[in-house]
């Protein structure tokens, strides 16, 4: 119902701005096709890989599975299930808790590091920079298995410490696991948010500190008035990539799950798992294909959202 | 209204799978025993994981020139069972015969993707298998792939560990289990009898030695049922376990720890299937020379049940394209003269002429101290209590046992029934979604 009558007001639209195009010169015409010609092969691309999919799935999202009596049309059903799912909306919660604690955590982090890494102060800035980029250049699988030992608490460090202090602090319990993957996180994407923070700060002038610092400004009020407003732009951007990564978290949860013992880790920890898990072990591709459009609609909406707030905050400025 | 083309749609399957049934029989009958079943040679495709099949296809292509073999591993269980689905879906790629675990078999046979081996006269081989095998390829009366390998129930214990705390004899009924086990504990430092952080397959080899038979599947009706007497017992007894500590809780099989603990002894039992046998060598290598086999723990003195915990057996989708061939690979395999080189190659399969020959029976097994492990495995084998049956969509269901178990193995909060309870709740509610009558 509503979609058909979404569909129905933005026709005419359609229309109305093919009409404004109808008549153009034909030797325009001809220049345009060659501009056709030159998108073509991304068009092709981005046709196969992004839009046949998405249409795919929401056909997809149409149907019922059955072992018995196969597939059954069964309309929007699959979207009214899911939003009373207890299951999805506890991924959910979870993946939203998680990206309002660990996001600000680690952008803190790697603008920090930007800034003492553009401040010329630090010595061997280059292996720094290197170094703390390199977590990035690991494939999640290996360092989730290396900080699963890690953390492992008979045998990895936390077992020695532990023992070494009399502590008994497991990183795996279901109150802890999800600190743990934060921290796994942090340590993986703090380097490549650096290093976006870090070539915006290259592209300021150096003649704007010249100028403060004749002015008499210390360099955190230079940090505080100069770098910190160029930051604004790209901190937006990195807090969009953050959140899409975090909604889709997979990988950790994943790998953890078969690793340690009762870490709390269910089939629907994150709404990702929870679709793998319907679609992979529960046959259930049609449910699966729906939880996946609305958290991709989720995600739009809560990336858009941030989007405007950045940039309604630029323009304040 | 919803019944009635549920209704509809079975009985079209059904029609339909028939009508194939007669087509593919009628032409085996014609074909008869003449060599590769068609005129030109035909190529088959086997998906397997178990690596003891492509023992056997040297043998098979050298007795059949017409058949070529190609064994493919398109990953294990779960993987597997989704690449059929999609290959069946698709209708392309469907390979001729596949593995399966037991419990996977209605899973494909009650929705008709699986071919009825009677039209291949498969059940003249039902008195040639360990009975709970048997039955477990056998749905609704029809028989749909021929078992490959096998889990009898077993208790593998490091027998050092034992007897630093004082215990000479393996214990044969639970009661002594219960004894050892606070031995064990007492030796301190994380020494445990056994491990647990909610293993399904575990408490369900327990339940079905002690008699419990939870699921009962008639065709599309299951009904689960965790309250039976024999359910009962090995809930109370396992629930005792875990509430006076004696069971290690933090340890996850099949992990890195669990491997340790297994080589350093502080882990000194596991009751697990027989296939233990191939991979405990591997795992704790520096243990070697102090594990044991023995029966499982019994109910009452002088009883002789036991149960199973995995096991395989090889199936023909029904949309495959060579399935007279493919028959007879797989009979040369599970059944023919295809079994001895597999056995050769460590396959642990329950056929009763394998089990019951002195060879099997008397082999020295170095890791196990010399013991003549075939021996007690062949008699774990034999002694599996039958009638159990798993519901169709168990693969499902004991994924998200560990998503209710886990809050009471963590916290210890809850017990063992309830978490069964949860379980039964969300397996009907999935099992009515898929199509079944669940009660």
């Amino acid at each position: 119902m509503d979609l058909a009558s979404r569909i129905g007001t933005s026709a005419p639209t359609d229309e109305h701005t093919a009409g404004a195009t109808r008549d153009p010169t034909p030797n325009r015409r001809r220049r345009s096709w060659a501009g056709y010609a030159f998108i073509a092969p991304f068009g092709t691309l981005f046709a196969l890989v992004f839009i046949v999919p998405i249409l795919y799935a929401a056909y997809l999202s149409l149907f019922q599975q059955r072992l018995l009596g196969g597939d059954t049309f069964v309309g929007l059903a699959n979207y009214t299930k899911l939003l009373q799912d207890p299951q999805f909306w506890d991924g959910v919660g979870r993946v939203v808790w998680f990206t309002l604690i660990q996001v600000p955590i680690m952008l803190l982090f790697a603008m920090a590091v930007a800034l003492a890494l553009d401040s010329l102060r630090v010595h061997g800035a280059k292996f720094m920079r290197v170094t703390i980029f390199l977590p990035y250049a690991v494939p999640a699988i290996v360092s989730t298995l290396m900080w699963g030992f890690m953390l492992g608490v008979k045998y990895g460090l936390f077992g020695s410490l532990n023992r070494a202090l009399g502590t008994s602090i497991d990183p795996f319990t279901p109150d802890t696991t999800l600190i743990s993957i934060g921290v796994m996180v942090t340590w993986a994407f703090t380097g490549f948010n650096m290093l976006i923070f870090y070539s915006a700060l290259k592209a300021v002038p150096r003649e704007l500190y010249e100028a403060a610092a004749i002015d008499g400004a210390n360099e955190f009020q230079i940090i505080r008035w100069i770098k910190l407003p160029a930051l604004r732009g790209t901190l937006v951007v990195t807090i969009i990539f953050s959140i899409i990564g975090t909604f889709q978290m997979f990988n950790e949860p994943q790998i953890l799950q078969s690793m340690v013992a009762n870490s709390g880790i269910t089939t629907h920890y994150t709404p990702n798992l929870y679709a793998y898990h319907l679609a992979f072990t529960g046959s259930q591709q049609g449910y699966a294909a729906a939880l996946a459009l609305v958290m991709a609609v989720i995600t739009i909406a809560i990336a858009y959202a941030v989007q405007i707030r950045g940039l309604r905050n630029a323009l304040d400025r | 209204m919803r019944l009635s083309l549920k209704a509809k749609l079975l009985s079209a399957a059904l029609v339909s799978t028939l009508a194939l049934t007669a087509c593919s029989g009628g032409g085996g009958g014609g074909t008869g025993d003449g060599g590769g079943g068609g005129d030109g040679p035909v190529k088959i495709t086997v998906w397997s994981w178990d690596g003891t099949v492509e023992k056997a296809v040297p043998g098979f292509e050298a007795a059949n020139p017409n058949i070529k073999v190609e064994v493919v591993n398109a990953g294990s269980s779960q993987d597997e069972y989704q690449a059929l689905d999609n290959a069946i879906q698709a209708g392309s790629g469907v390979p001729d015969l596949v593995m399966f675990e037991y419990f996977a078999v209605p899973y494909f046979a009650i929705p008709g993707k699986l071919a009825d081996l009677g039209q291949f006269g498969a059940e003249r081989f039902a008195n040639d298998y360990v009975k709970a095998a048997w039955e477990h390829v056998t749905v609704g009366g029809k028989v749909y792939a021929l078992p490959s390998d096998y889990g009898p129930s077993a208790m593998f214990y490091n027998a050092a560990t034992f007897k630093k705390a004082g215990i000479e004899e393996p214990p044969a009924t639970w009661d002594e289990y219960y004894e050892a086990a606070k031995k064990i504990r007492a030796l301190g430092d994380g020494y445990y009898i056994a491990q647990d952080t909610g293993d399904p397959f575990f408490l369900l080899s327990l339940i079905w030695q002690a008699g419990g038979r939870p699921y009962q599947v008639d065709g599309t009706k299951v009904r689960i049922d965790f309250t039976d007497e024999g359910s009962k017992r090995a809930i109370a007894f396992w629930q005792r376990m875990l509430d006076e500590g004696l069971v290690n809780t933090k340890i996850r099989g099949w992990s890195d720890e669990w491997n340790r603990a297994l080589n350093d002894g502080t882990l000194a039992s596991q009751i697990m299937g027989g296939w233990l046998t191939a991979t405990l060598p591997e795992r704790a290598p520096k243990a070697a020379g102090d594990f044991r086999v023995a029966l499982m723990p019994q109910w009452s003195e002088g009883e002789k049940v036991g149960s199973e915990n995995g096991g395989s057996a090889f199936g023909i989708p029904e949309a495959a394209q060579h399935k007279e061939a493919a028959f007879k690979f797989l009979e040369y395999f599970t059944h023919g003269e295809g079994v001895a080189a597999r056995v050769e190659a460590g396959a642990f399969v329950p056929n009763l002429s394998v089990l019951q020959s002195e060879e099997f029976r008397g082999k020295a097994n170095e890791y196990f101290g010399g013991q003549q492990t075939g021996a007690v495995l062949a008699e774990a084998s034999e002694i599996v209590g039958t009638g159990w049956q798993y519901p169709p969509f168990f693969e499902w269901a004991r994924t998200i046992y560990e998503d209710i178990a886990t809050p009471y193995y963590t916290s210890g909060r809850g017990s063992l029934a309830e978490i069964l309870e949860q379980w039964r709740q969300r397996s009907a509610q999935y099992g009515n979604e898929q199509g079944f009558e669940v009660s």
